[in-house]
């Protein structure tokens, strides 16, 4: 009897079973619910995570990336595959990349090197139809850049002169406003040495003090009402 | 292991003749080669020979820099990647007392046990395709394509994941990721019950694991068996409830276990430990905190104390364990992994004893090795 | 009225080439969509696209395969058996071919309409097995002998059911005639169905059933693709063959699998019997629909072990047919 009973549920399984792949063949077919994306056809659109070989980042106030050539990235790479390097520029306080090559063939897209980089000017591009057709393909990622190598360098060095002029036009004018108030200063205790003289009224100061006074007086009046509304609140036992 | 099978040894050989399965060879998992003795199509024994896939992992970590062995780890156990590589990380925090954020932490948490449940499902697919339904296979692999899309859209990577740093995880993740990790776990309760129909009660699938492959405890025990087929053997021994790490005491889960200790327990163990992870990551992102992920940049550089570090964790397949020694300087003195497939393929010549050239299959799918994890 | 095809030409020996030629056209067209079909239901089934890129629905797909085949170089592995590496293909092929041209495609077409229609059919099927062997021995590769054995093991036993089940059905047809009336002749089924107005599967289900489950097993589809378990045996007893000769095979297997089909439709679903349509066109819909069903259920099930197949076989469907086949011979006799 058991066995007879585990033959019928065995053939019910069975069926069981083409019911779901009969299901699964009807939504292919009938309500053409498909799985497969078809690549070459259809592109996919690569999240913001995605991961593929690194890029300088091009930075809108520069309009060019930031890498110095500190070779950090290289030295952290695990896979060896980063070489780095830098010069000075005339002219410019950082050092600037000259050569930055990368063999993809190599990477693990570990991410060490974005990681490491002192200035953030690393970042994973979103390409994914990277193929080689070597065992070492490199990619070199000053070439967008070294176009604008020249311009970049002259905007940065007008920048930097722009920038040290406005520094140094700050400090003139720390200092002369130093000296003038040194001045008055001097000026106020001749003044105030000198007998007889009037004390120098001064509108603006006296205005302030005024309005401290005011604040001050709102705030103890505000505390008084505070304190007075909560006695009330609370009975006294006395009374009770 | 059984002594050396010598193949001049025509007397004692007897009717018996050798069948060299693999390492190339269609449903070997990577490159695994059993030399088998045959009598007729009746295992009388088999040799695992290893190494095929071995790319000296922690010989290379010894030459580079602590953080540098970050990308190998996801690659030690390309199927569960997430764990091995938070494990490192985790390693690296015990050695060196580094606080990890909250929100890191459940970030880790969801991550892993997507991970497992991809790693499960990815399984499961093998498994049925070892014994010959094809059909299954590609329905296991669209619901794992879902969870790779999900870890896309954090990690960057769907296979070899390098998410973790030390001290946190490279990218927070969105509501989105929430939305769409907490939808895939709905949708995979449903899709479940169909493999349920379709599979684990399909009789032919029945005859084919039940009672084959039979691995007791006490065999688990003597070849340091774990993970899946050591809880379908009946002993409940997982590293996240034996010693919990990161912060998995905080969760209710349970460690599915049976006792039948065949292909079939281990099918359904695995199937189980599928919904606990799904209860996991439920939690963790009922629970999941505010916060950042990464305070501060990794630390590039750095010289741990001398000493030893050893950090265990439960990975997809078993008790994976990270030993640390370091010898002051900035490069490890030597790592070495315990990887659990190496001692779960350590008790397949016991148990592959007597049974068939297409058990033989099943069985070693059964445990769920990954070659490059035991040849690292 | 001419009987069969052959008849329709004067000398019998052009009559027999044309009918080959055509048999070989016919099947080769036929498997290629045939392999079509497989790919793309199976593809369907697993939530895939199958072919899509060569013609239309990627119909044409098998043809740039087969052209691929053909002009693939042809490996011989250096330890093979030559001569029994060489003629295995064709010793697997040619049965199938003279299979093939035994059945009424419609009610006068056929190309030979033989008395012993049903024992050649399944005495053909059986020549195959030779070929298998011979490619599994030949191929001196132990996954290969593998299989051939198993194949030979398997084929031999399910033949039995295979034949048992049929026999039933020719007992019947015997029982229900008159004294002309010739059970082995495929001919006379199809026209006994389509007089009597009912398909033989209603009063033969227990013999249809076993003649599918046989009939898979015959053929070497899952879940008893034992000899060619990719899995286990790699390609099983044509592991070594590659280019033309691996076509041979492939081909084979695909019409053997049509034949079997062909075989049910005509003992069991009333051949070219039909309303409306044409026969011939009523004959291939329901071998089709068989075909599908086998694929369905190719793409659905895990495969059996070899030695529950076999026990399967010797304790379930041979008891079982032979009590069907008493039965029916009861039967038979008290009507």
């Amino acid at each position: 009897m058991r066995a007879v009973r585990a033959v019928f549920v065995g053939l019910w399984s069975l069926l069981v079973g083409l019911a779901i792949t009969i299901k699964h063949f009807g939504r292919t077919t009938i309500l053409r619910k498909k799985v497969t994306e078809q690549y070459p056809h259809e592109k996919p659109v690569m999240s913001k995570a995605y991961r593929s070989a690194i890029k300088l980042i091009r930075f809108d106030e520069t309009n060019s990336h930031d890498c110095v050539g500190c070779k950090a990235c290289e030295r952290i790479c695990p896979s060896f595959c980063i070489s780095v390097d830098g010069d000075k520029v005339d002219g410019i306080r950082k050092k600037r990349a000259t050569h930055f090559e990368m063999d993809f063939a190599l990477c693990s897209l570990c991410g060490l090197c974005i990681d490491a980089c002192p200035t953030d000017t690393l970042e994973y591009s979103k390409l994914y139809e990277e193929v080689g057709y070597t065992r070492h393909w490199k990619h070199d990622l000053l070439k967008d850049f070294n176009a604008y190598e020249a311009q970049f360098v002259a905007e940065q060095r007008a920048r930097e002169e722009a920038e040290a002029a406005e520094k140094a036009r700050a400090a003139e004018e720390k200092k002369a406003a130093a000296a003038a108030a040194k001045a008055a200063k001097a000026a106020e205790a001749a003044k105030a040495a000198e007998p007889g003289a009037e004390p120098v009224a001064d509108p603006a100061a006296d205005a302030a003090a005024e309005e401290k006074k005011k604040k001050i007086e709102a705030a103890m009046a505000a505390k008084a009402a505070r304190l007075a509304a909560k006695a009330a609140a609370t009975p006294a036992p006395e009374e009770s | 292991m059984p002594e050396e099978i010598r193949e001049d040894d025509a007397g004692a050989m007897g009717e018996s003749y050798y069948l060299n399965m693999g390492p190339q060879h269609p449903s070997m998992h990577g490159v695994l080669r059993l030399k088998l003795r045959l009598l007729g199509e009746e295992i009388q024994d088999a040799e695992p020979v290893i190494g095929y896939a071995h790319r000296a992992h922690e010989k290379m970590a010894e030459n580079r820099i602590w953080p540098m062995f970050l990308p190998n780890t996801s690659r030690v156990d390309y199927l569960s990647g997430m764990i091995y590589n938070l494990a490192y990380c985790q390693a690296i925090e015990k050695m060196l007392d580094i606080e990890v954020p909250e929100r890191a932490q459940y970030i880790r948490v969801i991550v892993s046990e997507l991970n497992r449940i991809s790693s499960h499902l990815l399984w499961i697919a093998t498994y049925v395709m070892d014994i010959g339904g094809v059909t299954p296979f590609l329905y296991l692999w669209d619901d794992r394509e879902i969870i790779l899309d999900i870890m896309d859209r954090v990690t960057g990577s769907r296979l070899t994941y390098c998410y973790g740093r030390f001290g946190g995880v490279t990218m927070d993740v969105d509501d989105l990721f929430c939305e769409q990790t907490s939808a895939f776990l709905d949708r995979l309760v449903g899709r479940m019950v169909e493999y349920d129909k379709l599979v684990r009660k399909n009789v032919i699938f029945i005859q084919r694991s039940k009672g084959v492959g039979v691995i007791d405890a006490d065999t688990c025990r003597q070849y340091g068996v774990t993970g899946p087929s050591l809880r379908a053997a009946g002993v409940a021994y997982d590293v996240r409830r034996a010693e919990p790490y990161g912060i998995y005491d905080r969760f209710d889960f349970e460690v599915p276990t049976l006792t039948e200790g065949d292909c079939l327990a281990r099918y359904d163990v695995r199937v189980r430990e599928i919904e606990e992870a799904s209860k996991i990551i439920r939690q963790a992102l009922r629970d999941l905190p505010g916060g950042l992920v990464m305070p501060e940049k990794p630390k590039k550089k750095f010289k741990p104390s001398p000493g030893e570090t050893y950090f265990a964790v439960e990975s997809a397949r078993g008790h994976f364990g990270m030993y640390l020694v370091s010898d002051g300087s900035e490069t490890p003195f030597k790592i070495k992994l315990r990887t659990p497939s190496f001692s779960n393929l350590a008790a397949m010549p016991k148990v592959l004893r007597g049974t068939m050239v297409a058990d033989t299959i099943a069985i070693v799918g059964s445990i769920d090795i990954v070659l490059p994890e035991i040849d690292r | 009225m001419p009987d069969t095809v052959v008849n329709l030409v004067d000398s019998p020996a052009l009559g027999v080439l044309i009918g080959i030629a055509g048999v070989m056209a016919a099947l080769t067209v036929n498997v290629l969509f045939l392999v079509w079909l497989e790919r793309k239901v199976s593809a369907w089934i697993q939530r895939r696209m199958g072919p899509t890129e060569v013609g239309p629905f990627g119909m044409l797909q098998t043809i740039a395969d087969m052209l691929k085949l053909i002009s693939k170089q042809l490996i011989t592995p250096r330890h093979v058996d030559k001569p029994l590496y060489h003629i295995a293909p064709v010793f697997v092929f040619v049965p199938v071919v003279a299979a093939a041209s035994l059945f009424p495609f419609d009610e006068h077409v056929s190309l030979q309409n033989l008395d012993i229609g049903l024992v050649l059919v399944f005495a053909f099927g059986g020549l195959g097995i030779v070929g298998i062997f011979m490619a599994g021995w030949g191929s001196n590769n132990k996954y290969a002998l593998l299989g051939a054995m198993r194949a030979v093991a398997q084929n031999i036993s399910y033949e039995i059911p295979l034949i048992l089940s049929t026999l039933s059905v020719v007992l019947m047809v015997n029982a229900m005639g008159d004294a002309n009336t010739n059970g082995m002749n495929l001919a006379q089924v199809a026209s006994m169905q389509h007089d009597k107005g009912f398909w033989f599967v209603l009063v033969q289900p227990v013999a249809a059933v076993i003649y599918f489950i046989a009939a898979l097993a015959e053929t070497n589809r899952a879940p008893f693709d034992i000899p060619e378990a990719e899995s286990e045996l790699v390609a099983g007893f044509h592991t070594e063959y590659s280019g033309m000769r691996f076509a041979l095979f492939f081909f084979a297997e695909y019409s053997n699998m049509f034949i079997v089909a062909m075989v049910a439709t005509v003992l069991f679903f009333g051949g070219w019997s039909g309303p409306l349509l044409p026969g011939a066109m009523w004959f291939f819909l329901k071998t089709y629909a068989i075909v599908f069903v086998m694929i369905w259920i190719r793409w659905t099930f895990p495969r059996l072990r070899f030695d529950q197949l076999m026990s399967f076989c010797w304790l379930v469907l041979i008891p079982l047919s032979i009590l069907n086949l008493l039965v029916t011979a009861f039967i038979a006799r008290a009507v």
